[in-house]
């Protein structure tokens, strides 16, 4: 530096040229955005941090003195924000207190309160309108940022009129700060009024999504509306209308909270979580058609953020993710993965009649699990399905759009995979809830003996599709016999009963539950395709048990009523179909895997007709 | 001719490697890759057996701390990790060494390559290990007490050299399985094992062909059969083909995560509860020769798992995954596998397990505890190959003709091609051609100097250890000498002690100042040598202050290293007591002898001993007294005039015999003036001249003494003669060594400060003024005169002293009446010693006062007789 130019470097002086070359080596660093090494912006920071310590030791190491002190604060100022950056915030804090502290010695206040709140107060006063102000006014910032990214929000709540006169006082000092580029000033490492921009903006939004979390949307809604006159990054303008959409939904107004998401949208496009919400919203209005293009657009999105987003990682201070570590906004924040969402895409596709659409994107999505390029992503929210469920539920949806052979591959490799860990026998204890959080087997053999199957059944409606009824019967066959291994133990306090399953309340979405669909399906099934072999007997038989196993199935109950008419007995059969139509469809739709679906169980009959059969029966 | 193979010695490195710092790893095709744990690397082939290419890492900031290898046919990435000093955390760097390689091949002589910054693409803090799947390069750290795996992209291209992070998994250290303290140096001397594991046949091509980097698959790379790969890590991972992660931490833990499953995370597999050295998969079957059926894991201290997939019963139905576990004799420090063995280096022997005779498939499934005692049994009986200081191993090859041949790294950096016999079992029946035999004795010669070199080594520390031995028996042999004469016999005199230490304490003049010295001489009475180690321990202390509250009184310590002390031999050494005053007598000298166990043990081997409190063995000798007496500088006219008479002394040279007489001079010139004015202190004690005949007569007869003096007088010169020149408490005076005979029963002397005492032996009669109803007695008094308070105390206590040895000494016969006396006489030098010491204390402050007490000049006359 300029060592030629003032002869004998005072320590002063020495101290500000460290201080100021380390700011500018930083600077530097920052504008050149040397991230070419992952990993390397943290060890970076861990540096700089360790750097701004040591010279901050290396000032503290002589008593206090008036000349110093301006120095002192900013050299603090600057091992602070490295702290904070690194999330050591009690570090930070202390560090910050301590000499806080020690720097005002010379002001003659040497009681200081132990409250954070009443510490910055006496601190202010003390120093008055000094020349310190202005630090102190910086470090108390920090504080906040410290209060911010801890989730203190009651701290600032508490000293929210320091905070606001702070903006005054900055307002003012900030020309000073910036007035000369004399190596006499110490440089800050973070300019302050950026700093106290992003505080004040991050404040609104952690404080609008803490409202927001305990219900009191309206209140949340106005603060959020007062924060839009600020100035801030684009992300964060994003936050507020996303934030703002929320409450909106929440009140009651869906239309206007997607207004407030587009307009997040607008703001910032790399704001998927509004798209997610408006996806969530559309689902909650039922529009499917808005669903599903809302699901391809956060799809695309995602696939296209994941592909630049690494590259642009930067060294950043107080990044604003930092400062908003809240629980209720990240949560709000939070996206499910590119897979989940093509997941989610294809099977809302398929479920609302857009089954080619289904296949293509069911397609799609076991290619990417396939590609070398896919790696394991951390656990996320919304759990992607097993994978042999993904199977059975692209092949069901290949089998919809009438591509049995392409089925038939994807049923052939679960049941390979779970060939060999089929149980003999299998004891299913009954349990009133499967709790959600617990935790999944590597290989849970109820739910192996589920996959297998439901592959098998899916097999036996490929070849029914095929009409090739002999080797439906083969596979359907295989299916009961997997299906009736499983044993039922209720436990009912005391002791143990083997009871059979038709005796169980059954709920939906249980392991139970699908058994009996699975039973249901495959007794009915193999029903059909013995009548196609004119095998009445048999047929009567399995479609009885059928509907005796799952009396919502429909298709089991007409076929049951045809097969009793060819048998002659018409009244019964007429009685069979009454009863199945009077059966309330209260549709289990949701609830079943897209395997388990009836509208695959083989040849319809036409209702109409049967109708007039049984009107005929009637006039005779 | 069982278990004997040739050791072929391909080449040397000038280093000696540790096991966790030396790597060998083999790479592309003919190349083997060889760490040496600095910074240096070295790329070997196999093939022309000769260096192609070293690679010295040059960078400026950075040290290299450990390199691990990678390799994939395709794109032949190179990594290492290096030290960065940057901000004085560990990093991982990863150099793309992709062009370098090519530009090697070409060449024909070695190239030297120098790896400069540029080269690094990954800084990783606190990085232990490395794999490369496909085109992910997973990164295994140890990072504020947790593990982290981190999956990075490799560029596709080789123009662009960013490596995206994918993604990372963390998993938290348990502690208690490694003791606490030492967990954080293992944590980090012992690295994580990291192997990659497929599903199915090496040959079975991958779903999406996009990449040819499967095409061959190295060292870290396993195909497990699939059922068991189903078992253990799920259908969902089988279903996608995913390879699967597998990680053997030094914790015990070893923990998988499927690559390429979503929403997979680090998953907990087995505990082996000591650090895993190795993991891998073997056991293939001839009808099934694509994949292993076993997945063998081997810890640090020889336990082992063998993971293999166990048929169900009739009830059960499905298979399971089996876990077995064993125990191999010794520590395992490197470790590999073929398709049916597994071979590990203990550090002195490289055995060999044969993985198929373990217990059966179908047999598993029967009894659990039989099969573990059959595993356990074949466990047991490894078979040794007799190939010494093997370190790392790279993966075994098989040769045109069969042979497995193995490639080890010796710990004097020695790379060794082994070949294992060719089937151990049927050689024997087949008949060898006569070039095979050639062959055969080459292999036996160097097998045979590979034990030579073994047993030389062993040899040697044979050697050193016994000398420990042999050194540490010396030690406690003369430990228990020593100790047992304290503990045994307390009341034995200085004199029993084998070894033992006699001082003099003599005056002499140096540099215009008089001073003390002591001339302490040890003595080897004992029968055995004190050799290198031991250290003659000397601590000096005043008498008196040792026992006060203060204890900051100074005492001084003087050590004397011993090189080899034979039976009989003398150590003489010399050390000052006072310079010129300042010291206060009588003096406690503590002898000792200390042993410190660092000069036979070595530094490192001592931190073994965590019981020692400390590495000393300290021996008391004996305790040495020096008092007043020995103090005194004498200048008794008769002891000069004696001096200048019997020239025939050599000893006394010619300047010392003028200081005395220039001495004696200026000191009687004082004398005079004191005598008239300053004389006022005295104290006397009366000793019975009937005791004095009974025990200093046997004393006096050898002291050639002219016998005309009268019976008195002689015993008065024989008491003063006695108590000058003998040994008092194990310290001679100088000047018996001037054999000075004292003529008259006065003395005169200077004390260590300068004061004038006066010593004066006579006869008294003390019957008039003790009880009447015994007879006069004659005694003998002895009278100290001194203007100095504590010159007169300290020498009263001094003479004291000698006369209760001089009591303790009286014949036996006499013991029954004496013993009251011996114990008047203790109390008067309990006495003598507290009232010297309170009075001197007293006089300091009380001397401007001029008590009365001592304002009349005598103060104590003790009475020393039969009461």
């Amino acid at each position: 530096m300029s060592n030629k130019t003032c002869q004998p470097i005072s320590l002063l002086g020495k101290w500000v040229q460290e201080n100021n070359e380390l700011v500018n080596k930083w600077k530097l660093q920052e504008i050149g955005g040397n991230t070419s090494i992952p990993g390397q912006n943290q060890t970076c920071l861990r540096g700089w941090s360790s750097e701004f310590n040591k010279l901050l030791r290396k000032i503290q190491g002589v008593p206090p003195l008036a000349d110093h002190t301006q120095l002192e604060l900013s050299v603090l100022y600057n091992a602070c924000v490295c702290a904070i950056s690194q999330s050591q915030f009690t570090e930070a804090e202390l560090l910050l207190l301590q000499s806080t502290e020690r720097a005002l010695q010379m002001t003659g206040n040497n009681t200081l309160a132990s409250d954070p709140n009443v510490f910055w107060r006496e601190v202010l006063k003390s120093v008055g309108n000094t020349a310190l102000n202005v630090c102190i006014v910086h470090l108390l910032c920090l504080q906040w940022a410290i209060w911010l990214a801890t989730c203190q929000l009651n701290m600032i709540n508490d000293s929210q009129m320091d905070l606001s006169s702070l903006f005054e006082t900055l307002g003012d000092g900030l020309g000073n700060n910036r007035r000369s580029e004399s190596s006499e000033i110490p440089l800050l490492l973070m300019d302050t009024r950026k700093l106290v921009e992003l505080l004040q903006i991050c404040t609104l939004i952690a404080q609008g999504a803490e409202r927001l979390s305990e219900g009191q949307s309206s209140e949340a809604l106005t603060g959020l509306q007062a924060a839009l006159s600020l100035a801030a990054p684009r992300n964060l303008i994003a936050y507020i209308h996303l934030l703002s959409g929320s409450c909106l939904a929440q009140m009651g107004r869906p239309q206007m909270a997607l207004q407030c998401y587009r307009n997040a949208l607008e703001t910032d496009s790399q704001c998927v979580c509004a798209l997610y919400q408006s996806m969530l919203i559309y689902r909650l209005l039922g529009n499917t058609q808005a669903e599903i293009e809302a699901l391809r657009l956060l799809h695309s999105t995602l696939i296209l953020t994941s592909a630049t987003e690494s590259a642009l990682s930067s060294v950043q201070l107080l990044s604003p993710s930092l400062l908003l570590p809240s629980q209720s906004l990240s949560s709000l924040l939070s996206v499910p993965s590119a897979l989940s969402v093509l997941h989610e895409l294809a099977m809302r596709c398929v479920l609302h009649g857009r089954v080619s659409e289904g296949v293509e994107h069911y397609l799609d999505l076991l290619a990417t699990l396939h590609s070398e390029d896919q790696h394991g992503v951390k656990a996320e929210v919304p759990l992607l399905p097993r994978l042999p469920e993904l199977y059975l539920e692209a092949g069901a949806a290949l089998l919809m759009s009438r591509l049995p052979a392409d089925c038939m591959v994807l049923c052939d490799e679960v049941i390979s995979k779970t060939l060999e860990l089929l149980p003999e026998k299998l004891i299913l204890e009954h349990q009133e809830e499967r709790g959600e959080s617990e935790t999944r087997d590597v290989n849970d053999s109820v739910a192996v003996l589920l996959w297998a199957g439901a592959a098998y059944l899916l097999q036996g409606q490929c070849y029914a599709h095929l009409k090739d009824w002999k080797q439906a019967v083969t596979h359907y066959t295989r299916c009961i016999n997997l299906v009736v291994k499983v044993c039922f133990k209720k436990r009912v306090t005391g002791f143990q009963s083997q009871i059979s399953s038709a005796d169980m309340v059954v709920k939906n979405g249980t392991d139970l539950c699908i058994l009996k669909k699975l039973k249901g399906l495959s007794l009915a099934g193999r029903g059909i395709s013995f009548t196609q072999t004119d095998k009445l007997k048999e047929a009567l038989r399995d479609l009885q048990l059928s509907v005796q196993t799952s009396p919502e199935c429909v298709g089991a109950g007409l076929w049951c009523g045809e097969v009793l008419w060819r048998l002659g007995r018409r009244q019964e059969a007429a009685a069979c179909w009454e009863k199945t139509w009077s059966f309330n469809k209260e549709s289990s739709f949701e609830v079943l895997p897209l395997y388990l679906q009836e509208a695959l169980s083989g040849p319809l009959l036409d209702t109409m007709e049967l109708r007039q059969r049984v009107q005929g029966l009637g006039l005779t | 001719m069982e278990g004997r193979c040739a050791v072929e010695i391909w080449t040397e490195f000038g280093f000696s490697g540790t096991p966790f710092t030396t790597k060998l790893k083999t790479g592309l095709g003919t190349d083997v890759f060889l760490c040496t744990g600095s910074d240096e690397v070295y790329v070997f082939n196999t093939e022309e057996r000769k260096f192609t290419a070293r690679m010295a890492f040059t960078v400026s900031t950075y040290h290299l701390c450990c390199p691990g290898i990678n390799f994939e046919s395709t794109f032949s990435v190179f990594t290492v990790i290096v030290l960065v000093h940057e901000w004085s955390v560990i990093h991982c760097y990863t150099a793309n060494m992709t062009l370098h390689l090519s530009r090697i091949q070409s060449s024909s002589s070695p190239a030297e390559l120098k790896i400069s910054s540029e080269c690094l693409v990954v800084g990783e803090e606190g990085a232990l290990s490395l794999l490369l799947i496909g085109s992910v390069l997973l990164i295994l750290s140890y990072r504020d007490a947790s593990w982290l795996l981190s999956l990075y992209k490799t560029p596709k291209e080789t123009q662009s050299s960013i490596y995206k992070k994918l993604s990372s998994f963390s998993l938290p250290l348990v502690s208690g399985v490694v003791n606490g303290d030492s967990k954080l140096k293992t944590g980090v001397r012992r690295r994580p094992v990291l192997i990659c594991v497929h599903s199915g046949h090496t040959t079975s091509p991958p779903l999406s062909s996009t990449s040819s980097a499967e095409a061959t698959l190295t060292a870290s790379h396993f195909h497990l059969e699939p059922v068991l790969f189903k078992l253990l890590f799920g259908i969902d991972t089988a279903l996608i083909n995913s390879p699967v992660v597998l990680c053997g931490l030094p914790d015990g833990r070893l923990c998988f995560l499927p690559l390429r499953l979503p929403g997979s995370q680090l998953r907990f597999l087995h505990n082996l509860e000591q650090p895993i050295v190795f993991v891998g998969a073997s056991v293939t079957m001839e009808t099934d020769p694509g994949h292993a059926q076993c997945l063998v894991v081997v810890g640090e201290l020889g336990r082992v798992v063998l993971i293999r997939k166990n048929k169900g019963g009739p009830e059960a139905g499905c298979s399971a995954a089996g876990f077995t576990d064993g125990c191999l004799p010794g520590p395992v420090v490197c470790s590999c596998v073929d398709k049916k063995h597994l071979y590990y280096s203990t550090g002195s022997d490289l055995l060999v397990l044969d993985l198929t005779k373990g217990p059966s498939e179908s047999e598993v499934q029967e009894r659990d505890e039989e099969t573990s005692l059959k595993l356990a049994a074949a466990l047991q009986s490894p078979t040794s190959l007799n190939v010494c200081r093997i370190i790392d191993l790279a993966e075994p090859t098989h040769s045109t003709t069969g042979e497995i041949q193995l490639l080890g790294l010796s710990v004097r950096g020695q790379l060794q091609r082994i070949t294992l016999p060719l089937g151990r079992e049927d050689a024997r029946l087949s008949e060898l051609p006569s070039t095979q035999m050639g062959r055969n004795v080459k292999d036996l010669l160097s097998a045979i100097g590979d034990v030579c070199e073994r047993a030389s080594v062993l040899k040697t520390s044979i050697k050193s250890k016994n000398q420990i031995l042999r050194h540490l028996n010396q030690v406690l042999n003369i430990s228990f000498l020593l100790t047992a004469s304290t503990n045994n016999e307390e009341h034995l005199s200085v004199q029993e002690k084998p070894i033992r230490c006699h001082a003099m304490a003599r005056w002499s003049r140096l540099l215009q100042k008089d001073s003390l010295s002591l001339t302490c001489v040890l003595d080897n009475s004992s029968p055995y040598v004190l050799e290198q180690g031991w250290t003659l321990s000397i601590t000096v202390f005043p008498l008196s202050y040792s026992l006060s509250a203060g204890g900051e009184s100074s005492s001084t310590s003087f050590s004397f290293p011993l090189h080899n002390f034979h039976p009989g031999e003398t150590l003489e050494v010399s050390l000052p007591l006072a310079a010129g005053g300042g010291t206060s007598f009588p003096m406690t000298v503590n002898c000792s002898l200390i042993f410190s166990l660092k000069n036979v043990l070595g530094e490192e081997e001592l931190v073994g001993f965590t019981g020692l409190q400390s590495n000393c063995i300290s021996l008391p000798l004996n305790t040495l007294v020096v008092d007043w007496l020995h103090a005194l500088q004498v200048n008794s006219p008769t002891a000069s005039r004696k001096n200048t008479t019997s020239q025939s002394d050599v000893k006394t040279d010619a300047i010392r015999a003028f200081l005395r007489s220039h001495q004696i001079r200026y000191s009687a010139g004082g004398e005079s003036v004191i005598n008239q004015e300053k004389e006022q202190y005295s104290a006397s004690v009366w000793v019975s001249s009937e005791l004095l005949k009974d025990t200093l007569k046997l004393k006096s007869s050898d002291v050639d003494q002219p016998g005309s003096k009268s019976v008195h007088q002689s015993i008065c010169i024989c008491l003063l003669d006695w108590l000058f020149s003998e040994g008092h408490g194990g310290v001679k005076t100088g000047y018996q060594e001037d054999k000075f005979a004292l003529s008259s029963s006065v003395v005169c002397a200077q004390g260590p400060e300068g004061e004038t005492v006066k010593l004066t032996v006579k006869k008294a009669n003390v019957g008039e003024q003790s009880l009447a109803k015994e007879e006069p007695l004659a005694t003998v008094e002895v009278r100290v005169e001194s203007t100095s308070l504590a010159a007169v105390c300290g020498l009263h206590h001094a003479v004291l002293s000698r006369v209760q040895t001089l009591l303790q000494r009286a014949p036996e016969r006499a013991a029954c009446t004496k013993r009251v006396q011996n114990l008047g006489l203790r109390q008067a030098l309990q006495r003598a010693e507290v009232s010297s010491e309170h009075l001197l204390n007293q006089t300091k402050t009380e001397r401007t006062r001029k008590s009365p007490l001592f304002s009349n000049g005598s103060f104590s006359n003790t009475v020393l007789n039969k009461e």
